[in-house]
């Protein structure tokens, strides 16, 4: 067990989300880089569900609709994420149906129920150690942008097979919703503030006598 | 306290990496950024990759992986691969060039600090080593249906891939911070 630390919260003071320097809340704008201070990100959680529920709500679209259509010679062949790593499997290319799998399919799964593990854990909701779920969440952050992957493949897909009416690659409608997943639980995880997984540790050890000053703008 | 070179400061409480010494974090930063936006020259002026099939070729480019997709109904992923790949890794290496160039001789550029407060915002859309993994991909996908060659702006594409990742790992926000501080406009 670590000794008990003094927190910066309780003295006011806050670090800059910019340039890192510490600072007292009063004065608003970091004296350094002049971004607004916060003791924590502001409204993190509300934030990060709101884009997670935006995130969930497209997470189906993406893996159901098709991400791109083949012509060849007249026949029109659309195909989901799941069936062009179907195709990789079936023609005995393991590593890189193993590689799509894990960054169009699992991750962005991992991503979404994590964040809202995370986001439970902060309120309170479920009891899980800090330390791992911190782990958790710049694991998150870290491996988030690698399911963009499937979207530069249509991209340079649809920029070579430009044959004509021999071959030709066009962008489906799952392509938009699956970009919208990434870009969603990016964000979503930008705005998650993983000290309040702290701050609730910190409030059920010990009923705080000085309650920390209000988050300012 | 101060942390020596090439040591890192942990949080006591969760284990994460508070601040790292980079030595000659501005040099290096300088030095790559410099080196990576000479090769989006080369990247952007040379073939990516050349695709023959039944007598017709077709190339590949950042740009054109863009404006196809524009083109073919899908502008707003189409714009979305162009920041990615395009936008966001220019300005991160134009960004970081400007920053840390005069601060090697203590000066900071005008508006330098609004630059660097947008640097660390950009930095999570640049996907440059996404986009590499794409290809690779996308090679495996084509597999035998068509001739594919390699041109000097895949390679050059390559070598941009790691000078990003060597300068945006040669920053050292707080020596970055404290430099810009003390410098003169």
């Amino acid at each position: 067990m670590t000794p008990h630390l003094p927190r910066a919260i309780d003295q006011g003071l806050a670090n800059c989300h910019v340039c890192g320097k510490v600072s007292p809340v009063v004065l608003r704008h970091c004296p350094r880089c002049g971004s607004a201070l916060h003791l924590r990100k502001p409204a993190s959680m509300q934030r990060t569900v709101a884009l997670l529920i935006a995130a969930g709500a497209l997470y189906l679209p993406a893996n159901l609709l098709p991400v791109m259509t083949l012509s060849e010679l007249g026949d029109v062949m659309a195909s989901t994420i799941l069936q062009g790593m179907a195709e990789f499997w079936r023609r005995q290319a393991y590593p890189i149906a193993i590689v799509i799998f894990v960054a169009s399919i699992m991750i962005p799964l991992i991503k979404i129920v994590a964040l809202v593990w995370l986001c439970a854990a902060a309120s309170g909701k479920v009891h899980s150690s800090p330390r791992i779920l911190g782990r958790i969440y710049g694991f998150t952050e870290l491996l988030g942008r690698w399911s963009m992957v499937d979207i530069f493949v249509v991209s340079i897909l649809v920029a070579l097979c430009q044959f004509g009416a021999y071959m030709t690659v066009t962008p489906g409608p799952g392509a938009l919703a699956f970009a919208g997943v990434v870009v969603l639980t990016m964000f979503a995880a930008m705005s998650f503030d993983p000290r309040l997984l702290w701050d609730r540790l910190e409030s059920l050890k010990a009923p705080d006598p000085t309650p920390p000053p209000p988050d300012r703008e | 306290m101060a942390v020596p070179e090439r040591t890192a400061a942990r949080c006591q409480r969760c284990g994460v990496v508070l601040y790292q010494n980079r030595p000659a974090s501005l040099v290096r930063v300088t030095a790559f950024s410099l080196t990576a936006l000479v090769l989006m020259g080369i990247v952007n002026t040379f073939p990516f990759l050349t695709m023959e099939s039944n007598g017709i070729r077709t190339e590949l480019s950042l740009v054109r992986a863009a404006r196809e997709l524009i083109r073919e109904g899908s502008p707003v992923i189409g714009w979305g691969v162009a920041l990615f790949t395009i936008i966001a890794p220019l300005a991160m290496a134009g960004g970081m060039l400007y920053v840390c160039g005069p601060l090697l001789v203590g000066r900071a550029a005008p508006g330098a600090r609004h630059v660097a407060r947008w640097l660390g915002r950009t930095e999570p859309w640049n996907m440059i080593e996404v986009f590499l993994l794409g290809v690779l991909v996308s090679l495996m996908k084509l597999g035998k249906m068509a001739d594919l060659y390699f041109g000097v702006g895949f390679w050059a594409f390559a070598a941009l891939m790691l000078c990003m990742a060597a300068a945006v790992a040669g920053i050292d926000r707080n020596e970055l911070w404290d430099r810009l501080e003390v410098a003169e406009e």
